[in-house]
C-alpha cells in the first residue's frame, strides 16, 4: 500500500467549476480546429479542381478564404490547443500527466504534424499564384493529409479518455493497446465527418462574398455537398459510436444526456441538413450572416452539448478508466505498475495522506471540523460539482436537495459512495470522521434557503437518479 | 516544508505511470526543443517592437518598409513560437509534472488568462498587420499593436513565473496556505526574478538584431528592395545586436547574483562557458560594424549557439535546484514503450525531414524570386516525397491500428 498520495493543489472556480472552464475552451478549439482540418481538405479538393478544370478564379477563393482561416482557424485553433492542455493541466493535473505519461510519443508525433501544418498553412495561403500549379498542388495534398494526421494521432488519447474497451492495456501497459482502444475507429469518424460538415459551414462566410456569379455558384455548391456529405457520415458514425461507449456511459447518455440535449441536436441536425440543401439548390441566396449564423449554431448547440456529454459520460472517471474525475486512481494497472489509491484513504483518510493539507487540519477536531468539511469537501467532489447552491455544475446543496441535515447527507456518504454502487460516482471510502466532516460542510452549504419541497423538486429536476441516491 | 518532506513530495507526486524511454532521451529533447522556441520568442519580441516604432517613422520610406517587414515577421513568428513550444512543454511534464503541475494549479487564473490574453493580443496584432500597409496607414492601430505586443510580453512573464515556481517546491505548501488557510483561487503570483526574466528579454535584443542582419543578406538577391533598404536594415540590425548582447551579459551576472549561494552556480563550467560566448558573440557584432554585408548567416547562426547554451545553462540550473531534494530525472521509472518511440522516430525523420524540408525549401526559395517561381529538380523530388510520406505513414499508422484493433477487440 503507499504512504502518501500523490494529490496536486487545487483550483477551485466557484459557480461554474473547472470543468466549464474547458469545457468553454475546448469548445472554441474544437470548433476552430476541425474547421481547420476541413478546410485543408477543401483547399487540395479546390485547388485539384481549379488546375484540372483550369479555373483560375477558384485561386482567388482559396486566397480569401486562407486569409480569413488564418485569423479564425489557425491563430485561434492553436493557441486554444495548448489552451485546452493548460486548461486541464489546473483543473485535472493527476489526469493529464496520466495521459501524457502514457502517450507522450504520440503526442510528440502530433506535434511534427503540427509544425509542419503550421508552416504548411503560410505557404498555402502566401504562395497562391507564386508558385507553379503541380508544386502548389504537391503542398495542397501533403497539407491535407498532414492535417488529418493530427486528428488521427490526438484521437487515440481522447477516446482512451472514455475507456480502453477491453482489459489488455492494464496488463501489457503498451501505448499502442491504449490508442487503439474500442472507441477508436467509431470516434475517428465522427470528427472526420464533422470537420468535412464544419468546414462545409465556415466556407460559405467567404463563398458568400465572391464578386464572380459562376464561381460563386460551383463553390457554394461544393461546399454544400461537402457538408451533406459530412453530415451523412456523421450519423452513420453516431451510430457505431455509440455501441462502442462503456455501459456506464451508454446509459448516462440515455437517461441524462438525451433528456437534456437530445432536442437542440436534434433540432440543429435538422437545420444543418436543411441549411446544406437550400445552399445547393439556391447558392445566390446564401448570405455572409446567414453562414456565419449557422457557424455559431454548430459552436453552441452542436459542440458545447457534445463537449458537455462526453465529460459527462466519462464518469467517474477522466481517463481509461483508472484515474477518477476527482484525481484518485481508482484501481490498479499491474502494466504500468500503478496502484490503486482506494485502499490508502479506506486507511488513514486523505486529510492524513495529503501533502497539501495545513496542518492544524490533519487532524479533525470539533473545532476544525467545518474548515476539514470545505477542505475534504473541496478535494473530493468540487471537480463536478459547484459548491454554491446555484451553481451552474451540478451543485451540490440542490443534489442533496438543499438539506440542512448532515445525517441525511452522511448516510449517502457511508452507503452507496463508500462502496462505490453509483455507476457514475467515483467509490470514496473515506474514514467515519472525514465522511462526518464533509456531511456537515454540505449540510452548511444549504443554511436559509428556500423550503425543501420546493427546491428537492428542484433537485429532482437537475439530477434525478442521483437524488434517489441520496434518499 | 523541509528538504526531506520535500524529497519526499516530489517522488510522490512523480506519475507513477513512469515515463517509456530512457529520461535522458527526454530531458536532451526537452533542452533542444527549447532552442527553436526561444528563438522564435525573441525573433518575434524584437520584430514587434521594431515594427511599432519604425511605424511610429512611417514618413520615411526605408522605415516604413520596415514596419510593414516586422510586423509581418511578428505575425508569422508568433504563430510558430506557439506550435515550438508545445514541444518542450510536452517533454517537461513528462520528466518535470510535479514541478509544471504545482506550479501551473498555484497560479491557475494566471494560466487561464495566459490563452485569452494571448488570443486577443495576437489578434490584435494581426489586425495591427492588416491595417500596416502604405504611408498613409491610419495612427490610431499603432495602439492595436502596442496592446498585442504588451499581451506578448505578459504572457512571456506568465510562463516566466509558471517555469520559476516550480524551482521552489519547498515554498509550494506555504504558498497554497498562507496563514493557515488553502487558498485555490490561484489568483496569485507567488514567485518571480527579474533578473532571468530580463535576461530573456535581452536575448530578444541580441537575436532580433542578428536576425535582421540576416534578413538584409537574405533579400540582396530580389530586385524588387533597395541596397540601400538592406544596407540601412543590417546596419540597424547591428546596433540592436552590440547593445543586446551587452545587456545580456549585464543580467546574466545580476542572474547569478540571485541564483542561492548553496547552489555554487559560479563553479559550474556552463556558467562560465556562457559568460564565455556572450563575450565572444558582443565581439563578433561589435567587429563587423559597418562591413555587415554577408555576415547575417553566420551571426544568426552564433545567436543560435547562444541560445543552445542558454538551454543547457537553464537545465543545469534546474537540476542545482533540485539537487537538494535528491530529484534527479535520471532516477525516473521506466516502462520502455518501444513501438510508440519508433513512430515518433519515423514520424520526424520521415514526416519532419521530407515535408518540412519541402515545404522550408520551398519557401525559402520562393521568396528569393520576384514573381512566380517555377520548382527545381530539388523542390520537385521533396515535393513528391512529402507526398507520399504523409500518405504512406496514415495508411501505415491506420493499418497497424486496425489489426491492433481487431486483436484486441473481437
Amino acid at each position: 500500500m503507499l504512504e502518501m498520495l500523490g494529490l496536486y493543489p487545487q483550483w477551485y472556480v466557484p459557480g461554474i467549476g473547472t470543468a466549464w472552464v474547458m469545457g468553454i475552451i475546448g469548445t472554441i478549439h474544437v470548433l476552430a480546429s476541425h474547421t481547420s482540418v476541413g478546410a485543408s481538405w477543401l483547399f487540395a479538393l479546390l485547388a485539384q479542381k481549379s488546375v484540372n478544370e483550369n479555373k483560375p478564379e477558384i485561386m482567388t477563393y482559396l486566397k480569401k478564404y486562407g486569409m480569413f482561416l488564418l485569423a479564425f482557424s489557425y491563430i485561434i485553433g492553436s493557441i486554444t490547443g495548448p489552451g485546452i492542455w493548460y486548461s486541464v493541466t489546473v483543473a485535472s493535473p493527476r489526469g493529464i500527466s496520466g495521459l501524457i505519461h502514457n502517450f507522450v510519443w504520440l503526442w510528440a508525433t502530433e506535434w511534427v504534424f503540427f509544425f509542419v501544418e503550421v508552416v504548411g498553412v503560410y505557404a498555402m495561403v502566401y504562395l497562391i499564384g507564386k508558385i507553379d500549379n503541380k508544386t502548389y498542388l504537391k503542398l495542397a495534398w501533403s497539407f491535407a493529409v498532414a492535417s488529418w494526421a493530427t486528428m488521427i494521432l490526438i484521437v487515440p488519447i481522447l477516446s482512451f479518455m472514455m475507456w480502453p474497451g477491453n482489459d489488455r492495456w492494464y496488463n501489457t501497459g503498451s501505448t499502442f493497446d491504449a490508442a487503439f482502444n474500442l472507441n477508436y475507429f467509431a470516434h475517428l469518424g465522427i470528427r472526420t465527418a464533422f470537420m468535412f460538415a464544419v468546414a462545409g459551414a465556415v466556407g460559405g462566410i467567404i463563398a458568400a462574398t465572391l464578386k464572380d456569379r459562376e464561381t460563386r455558384i460551383e463553390i457554394t455548391r461544393f461546399l454544400s455537398k461537402m457538408g451533406l456529405a459530412g453530415m451523412f457520415l456523421m450519423l452513420v458514425m453516431f451510430m457505431w459510436y455509440t455501441v462502442t461507449l462503456p455501459p456506464t456511459a451508454r446509459m448516462i447518455m440515455e437517461v441524462q444526456m438525451m433528456p437534456k440535449y437530445g432536442s437542440i441536436l436534434g433540432a440543429l441536425l435538422i437545420a444543418t441538413l436543411l441549411y446544406f440543401l437550400f445552399t445547393a439548390w439556391k447558392p445566390m441566396y446564401l448570405r455572409q450572416s446567414i453562414a456565419v449564423v449557422m457557424t455559431l449554431a454548430i459552436g453552441l448547440f452542436g459542440l458545447w452539448p457534445e463537449e458537455r456529454s462526453r465529460e459527462s459520460m466519462r464518469k467517474p472517471y477522466v481517463a481509461g478508466q483508472y484515474i477518477y474525475s476527482n484525481q484518485f486512481f481508482a484501481r490498479d494497472v499491474p502494466g504500468k505498475g500503478v496502484v490503486s489509491d482506494m485502499p490508502l484513504i479506506e486507511a488513514k483518510g486523505v486529510l492524513a495522506t495529503n501533502y497539501f493539507v495545513p496542518d492544524d487540519l490533519r487532524k479533525i477536531t470539533p473545532e476544525n471540523q467545518m474548515r476539514a468539511g470545505e477542505l475534504l469537501t473541496k478535494v473530493m467532489c468540487a471537480n463536478c460539482h459547484s459548491l454554491e447552491p446555484k451553481g451552474a455544475l451540478r451543485p451540490l446543496p440542490a443534489l442533496f436537495g438543499f438539506s440542512t441535515e448532515p445525517k441525511m447527507i452522511q448516510a449517502y456518504l457511508d452507503g452507496a459512495l463508500y462502496h462505490g454502487k453509483i455507476p457514475y460516482m467515483p467509490r470514496m471510502p473515506l474514514p467515519e470522521d472525514e465522511r462526518a466532516a464533509i456531511a456537515a460542510y454540505i449540510a452548511s452549504l444549504s443554511d436559509g434557503k428556500a423550503p425543501s419541497t420546493v427546491v428537492s423538486q428542484a433537485a429532482q429536476d437537475i439530477h434525478p437518479s442521483h437524488t434517489k441516491g441520496v434518499n | 516544508m523541509d528538504a526531506a518532506t520535500t524529497a519526499a513530495m516530489l517522488h510522490t507526486l512523480q506519475d507513477p505511470t513512469g515515463i517509456p524511454s530512457h529520461p535522458l532521451i527526454f530531458q536532451v529533447l526537452m533542452v533542444l526543443t527549447w532552442v527553436p522556441h526561444i528563438l522564435f520568442v525573441n525573433i518575434s519580441l524584437g520584430a514587434a517592437l521594431m515594427g511599432l516604432y519604425a511605424f511610429t517613422r512611417r514618413h520615411d520610406p526605408h522605415w516604413r518598409a520596415l514596419s510593414e517587414a516586422m510586423t509581418k515577421v511578428a505575425k508569422v513568428g508568433v504563430s510558430l513560437l506557439i506550435v515550438l513550444g508545445v514541444a518542450p512543454l510536452l517533454f517537461t511534464q513528462t520528466i518535470y509534472d510535479p514541478q509544471w503541475y504545482a506550479s501551473n494549479v498555484l497560479s491557475a487564473s494566471w494560466v487561464i488568462g495566459f490563452i485569452f490574453t494571448l488570443t486577443i493580443g495576437y489578434l490584435a496584432w494581426f489586425a495591427f498587420y492588416m491595417k500596416n500597409h502604405g504611408e498613409h496607414a491610419p495612427g490610431w492601430i499603432f495602439w492595436l499593436g502596442a496592446f498585442g505586443l504588451a499581451m506578448f510580453l505578459l504572457d512571456g512573464f506568465i510562463m516566466h513565473v509558471l517555469a520559476y515556481q516550480g524551482l521552489r517546491p519547498e515554498q509550494w505548501l506555504a504558498w497554497y496556505t498562507p496563514g493557515g488557510h488553502v487558498d485555490m483561487s490561484g489568483t496569485s503570483i507567488h514567485a518571480y526574478e527579474l533578473s532571468r526574466f530580463g535576461f530573456l528579454m535581452a536575448m530578444s535584443v541580441t537575436v532580433f538584431g542578428t536576425f535582421m542582419i540576416a534578413y538584409g543578406d537574405y533579400f540582396k538577391v530580389r530586385t524588387d528592395r533597395s541596397p540601400a533598404y538592406l544596407t540601412f536594415a543590417r546596419n540597424l540590425g547591428n546596433h540592436i545586436a552590440i547593445a543586446g548582447a551587452a545587456l545580456q551579459m549585464v543580467f546574466l551576472l545580476w542572474w547569478l547574483m540571485d541564483v542561492p549561494a548553496e547552489l555554487h552556480i559560479w563553479t559550474h563550467a556552463m556558467t562560465w562557458l556562457l559568460l564565455l560566448y556572450l563575450g565572444v558573440l558582443f565581439a563578433a557584432v561589435w567587429i563587423a560594424r559597418g562591413k555587415t554585408e554577408g555576415q547575417g548567416y553566420r551571426l544568426l547562426t552564433m545567436s543560435v549557439g547562444m541560445a543552445g547554451l542558454v538551454a543547457i545553462f537553464r537545465e543545469v540550473l534546474r537540476m542545482a535546484y533540485m539537487a537538494p531534494f535528491q530529484y534527479n530525472v535520471l532516477d525516473y521509472k521506466v516502462n520502455w514503450d518501444v513501438p510508440s518511440f519508433v513512430l515518433f522516430l519515423f514520424t520526424i525523420i520521415g514526416v519532419g525531414g521530407l515535408m518540412g524540408g519541402f515545404i522550408i525549401t520551398l519557401v525559402y526559395k520562393a521568396g528569393r524570386v520576384k514573381g512566380a517561381y517555377q520548382a527545381d529538380a530539388t523542390v520537385t523530388k521533396l515535393g513528391t516525397g512529402s507526398v507520399a510520406a504523409t500518405a504512406i505513414w496514415v495508411a501505415t499508422f491506420l493499418g497497424v491500428g486496425i489489426w491492433i484493433w481487431l486483436r484486441n477487440n473481437l
